[in-house]
């Protein structure tokens, strides 16, 4: 009952404001007149009565507004006029709103642009049904995760208790024949329900049932929404046809819904089915993950899966000895440390970038205020309270940050734009949808929150502290006590050291990318066009006939005109090689299998090393005698020969490694392999990755299905593309060409993520620096306003303009190199956090600390130029005569 | 004017009780109050007018007392304030919290 009469007394008041001002005039004028007659009674002159009744009642404009507070309405009241006020000053100063909008803009837009990416990465929930309960789980052997043999999954699935459901599944690449063209589709092989146990939503269709988890009922697929317009026309009976896959007829019984699964590399899934070879313990091969039941935590799950895994192990002591297993929540699981740590990075940037923003306005504000000292001191004479003032200055601050905000969250938009344009593809995890959702702007208007009070709270403590009478009394001229100026300049300090540690942490990232770009891969990397044949293991019957399939495709590629050179390899550089294998060296004591070394180990034609450009540097290269039947031969890097063979001759010696059979399980007897060369080290696993031991042996000798060619051409490499997979067409019309780049093209997408950060780094030390001169320009050209006066009589007295320049830059320059030192011990730290994600650069890189500081005073300068040129200009007459 | 005389502070609290106890026999404007708990109190406690309107804006809000325009003893419009229900029964439960107090504390300083 009161609260409603307490709202009807509220909305009263706030509709009819002025006609409640004007009773409560009213009535306070009654009072005085009342007071002025009791007074004339008393036998005071009329105009001494009326005076009389004014002193004893005391502030009359802060009754009425006390009056007005009882109402309680006046929160309202007073924030749309202390709005209306900031609105009016605003407009009056559009130079001050547009440098502060847009210092806030930035400031508040990169924040919203990052943090959507940090939340959608790192702290959204899986878009699934009770995400907490997915988790991944893992085989373990000393310390390091692994993926799980079919044994031993289907052991878990049976001895465990603490799942609802357990799934597996493997990746696969699959020919897809819609047109006359086959096309290369990734695709998963998924155990049956595990999209359902996942969560995963169906368009239209159904995941698959148990009984097609069973060899020859394993022909139906599963296709996500995008395969599904893009392919088949959105054909809306297509659940129930058959498509081809690898050449065979599969029936499809379900598109996924569109959205989230569209992100996932593979487009389409089939069932698995497990062949009876294929359920041994030894043989690593499939991702597992579950869904715990409601109630269980990761640590009881993994205490169980313990004593699972020590049960299966005493059952298969030779393959499991030594072997557990690990359960990790879904969440963050596929999300690499640095993809984190790069991200938090930016994070880090972008607050930077703010914090500058604030400092920034604050000053900015701090010297508005000064110059507002009178109107603030005339405003505090008619009875504004110290609260009431701040609370007028802190409301222009916030709408500042406000505006500036809105702004900087279609800054953020555009942003967003940009970063998923350049973010390399399946650099996060596809589950993260990465939009201005909800939460992100929430984050923005904490971030706007945040901004107003950080550069509003200093400014609003000082207009409301200013000493009255002193303002009042004092000449059109206001000027600065020391002390306040004092604190504009700690201002400037701070800015400049933030300002030098982000762009100090910028300065590695682009030192370190700028070394990435220039690294001796070991290989030529021009002229040379790459691509991927999807070979089933199934198409071969055996090794000759691989080899005779690649001996004519590469016959005929050669044969095109504008090829120098192809060749057919098992892996690549930059991109990886496919296998690695434990070897011992013949006439060395070869160690338990189990403690044997390990070598990246490449199956390749002779051509290999011409189109690539790879230099032998002891030996011989492969040639067409080095077939089936001749002495097997290896050639070896250098890594390689310098870690193994360094106190004999490396082309005297032969290495054992068991041979690789195609569709197997398991690995053939050892071979031994003669040394015949050593080749240059070549970045096989990335630009950043060097050093590991290889071993390559002929593709002729060791054919595999599944292998990558790789053509030198003598004009532009894509434009060979269309000719080259006319040839593999004609070879095999049921193949398609996958993963087509030129080697330049793979060089650069290996270097995405590094790009990533670094241009978004340099981008917000770009905005820093920007706003530290902006703020230095802020803080000199109100100097030289304020001291105009000093500079007149400076010069009268017989100062030259040089020296009057002097002054003003020095003034300016000693800020910086203050803030300079300080932001030193910053750029410290940030040096230690970003060691691991940077290329051959010390954290505290001496060239890049040196340059970024030359940049920042540089800039510190030429920010203090213009205003020091104003103060030489200063006339000394018309100073002086104002006087 | 009693300028001989010392005036008291009013405590934190205590208008409020004074006007609604002023207002208790019949309806005044805020002049009137002010005289009246002046002239009662033989001039110790002055009433400082800049927190009189407050306080009666104040107990208007809360609802123990409502106003009306009227016409003053000079022929004047004037808002007059008067008791309502609950502020006739806020009153009584001042009034007894004031007692309450006061005896408290004449206890404690025979004591000490």
């Amino acid at each position: 009952m009161w609260r409603w009469k307490d709202a009807f007394l509220r909305l009263r008041a706030l509709l009819f404001r002025r006609e409640m001002d004007e009773e409560l005039q009213a009535e306070l004028q009654s009072h005085l007149e009342m007071q002025a007659r009791k007074n004339l009674s008393a036998g005071l002159t009329p105009q001494e009565a009326r005076r009389q009744a004014r002193l004893q009642f005391g502030g009359f404009e802060s009754a009425k507004e006390e009056c007005r507070d009882a109402r309680g309405v006046n929160f309202v009241e007073t924030l749309s006029r202390d709005l209306r006020y900031a609105f009016r000053g605003f407009r009056r100063t559009p130079g001050f709103t547009a440098v502060a909008l847009l210092a806030l803009m930035l400031g508040i837009g990169s924040n919203t642009a990052i943090f959507s990416v940090v939340y959608a990465v790192l702290l959204a929930p899986l878009p699934y049904p009770n995400p907490d309960q997915l988790v991944m789980v893992w085989s373990k052997v000393n310390g390091h995760r692994n993926s799980v043999s079919a044994g031993d999954y289907l052991d878990w699935k049976r001895q465990s208790t603490v799942f609802q459901d357990v799934g597996a599944w493997s990746g696969g690449n699959f020919n897809l024949s819609v047109s006359a063209h086959p096309e290369v589709v990734r695709g998963r092989i998924n155990s049956p329900g595990l999209l359902n146990m996942q969560g995963i939503r169906f368009f239209m269709g159904r995941d698959f049932l148990p009984e097609e988890g069973e060899l020859g009922k394993e022909h139906v697929v599963v296709m996500t929404h995008k395969l599904w317009s893009e392919r088949f026309g959105s054909n809306p009976h297509i659940v129930g046809q058959q498509i081809r896959l690898n050449g065979e007829s599969y029936t499809v019984v379900g598109v996924l819904a569109a959205g989230m699964a569209d992100r996932f590399e593979s487009q389409l899934v089939v069932p698995l089915a497990f062949k009876p070879e294929q359920l041994t313990h030894d043989r690593h091969w499939l991702l597992v993950m579950g869904r715990l039941k409601p109630g269980v935590t990761l640590q009881q799950a993994n205490a169980e899966m313990d004593s699972v895994t020590r049960h299966i192990a005493e059952i298969y002591p030779a393959s499991n000895k030594a072997w557990s297993a690990s359960v990790e929540s879904l969440h963050h699981d596929f999300t690499g440390q640095d993809t984190i740590k790069g991200l938090w990075l930016l994070m880090g940037a972008v607050g930077f970038v703010l914090l500058i923003a604030c400092v920034n306005v604050a000053n900015m504000l701090l010297a508005r205020g000064t110059v507002r000292q009178k109107e603030v001191a005339i405003r505090a004479s008619l009875g504004a309270k110290r609260s009431q003032l701040f609370t007028q200055f802190l409301t222009e601050s916030l709408a500042l940050a406000l505006i500036g905000g809105i702004l900087g969250v279609s800054l953020a938009w555009a942003m967003l734009k940009a970063i998923l344009a350049i973010l390399p593809p399946f650099s996060i995890p596809t589950e993260a949808d990465v939009r201005l959702n909800l939460p992100v702007l929430f984050f923005s208007l904490a971030a706007m929150f945040l901004a107003g009070v950080l550069c509003g709270c200093a400014p609003a403590w000082q207009s409301s502290r200013w000493d009255l009478s002193n303002s009042l009394k004092e000449s059109g001229r206001s000027s600065l006590t020391p002390g306040r100026r004092g604190f504009r300049r700690s201002l400037i300090v701070i800015e400049f050291a933030l300002a030098l540690t982000l762009l100090s942490g910028a300065g590695l990232a682009l030192r370190s990318f700028w070394k990435m770009t220039r690294v001796d891969l070991g290989f030529r990397q021009d002229h040379v066009l790459t691509f991927a044949l999807s070979v089933p293991t199934t198409r071969f019957s055996g090794p000759e006939q691989t080899v005779a399939f690649y001996r004519q495709l590469l016959d005929k590629i050669q044969a095109l005109p504008g090829v120098s050179y192809a060749s057919a390899s098992t892996g690549m550089p930059v991109l990886g090689t496919d296998f690695g294998m434990s070897f011992s060296i013949a006439g060395q004591p070869a160690g338990d299998p189990s403690s044997r070394p390990g070598a990246g180990f490449t199956m390749v034609t002779p051509e290999y090393f011409d189109t690539f450009g790879i230099e032998i540097v002891r030996g011989r290269s492969f040639t067409e005698q080095d077939v089936a039947g001749a002495l097997p031969v290896a050639i070896v890097n250098e890594t390689f020969a310098r870690k193994y063979l360094s106190n004999v001759d490396p082309l005297m010696q032969r290495v054992l490694v068991q041979r690789l059979v195609p569709g197997a399980t398991s690995l053939g007897p050892p071979i031994e392999w003669q040394v015949v060369g050593v080749y240059r080290d070549v970045h096989n696993a990335g630009v950043r990755r060097e050093g590991f031991p290889e071993i390559n042996v002929p593709f002729w000798q060791s054919p595999w299905p599944d292998a990558a060619i790789e053509v030198r051409t003598s004009g532009h490499p894509a434009s060979m593309t269309g000719s080259v997979a006319a040839v593999v067409q004609s070879v095999d019309p049921d193949l398609g060409i996958d993963r087509v780049r030129t080697m330049d093209e793979l060089v650069e997408e290996s270097l995405g993520g590094d790009r990533f950060a670094t241009v978004f780094l340099a981008t917000f030390a770009g905005m820093a620096l920007l706003l530290a001169a902006i703020g230095i320009y802020g803080v000199m050209s109100f100097a030289v306003a304020q001291r105009t006066h000093e500079m007149g009589l400076r010069i009268a007295l017989g100062a030259g303009r040089a020296q009057v320049l002097r002054l003003i830059l020095q003034e300016g320059v000693s800020l910086a190199i203050l803030g300079l030192f300080v932001g030193l011990c910053g750029t410290y730290f940030v040096g230690r956090l970003m060691k691991s994600l940077l290329y051959e650069v010390g954290a505290t890189d001496p060239a890049t600390i040196g340059a970024v500081t030359t940049v920042l005073l540089a800039s510190a300068l030429l920010a203090s130029c213009l205003p020091a040129h104003r103060a030489t200009q200063v006339d000394p007459m018309v100073v002086l005569r104002n006087e | 004017m009693a300028q001989g005389k010392s005036r008291l502070d009013l405590l934190q609290g205590t208008l409020d009780l004074l006007i609604l106890r002023a207002l208790r026999a019949d309806a005044m404007h805020g002049w009137a109050i002010s005289e009246r708990i002046q002239q009662i109190s033989r001039d110790v406690l002055q009433v400082n007018q800049g927190s009189l309107y407050p306080a009666l804006h104040r107990l208007e809000h809360r609802g123990w007392i409502k106003a009306e325009w009227g016409i003053s003893e000079l022929g004047r419009r004037a808002r007059f304030y008067s008791l309502t229900t609950s502020g006739r029964k806020q009153l009584e439960i001042e009034f007894e919290n004031w007692n309450t107090l006061t005896d408290a504390i004449a206890r404690v300083l025979r004591m000490a």
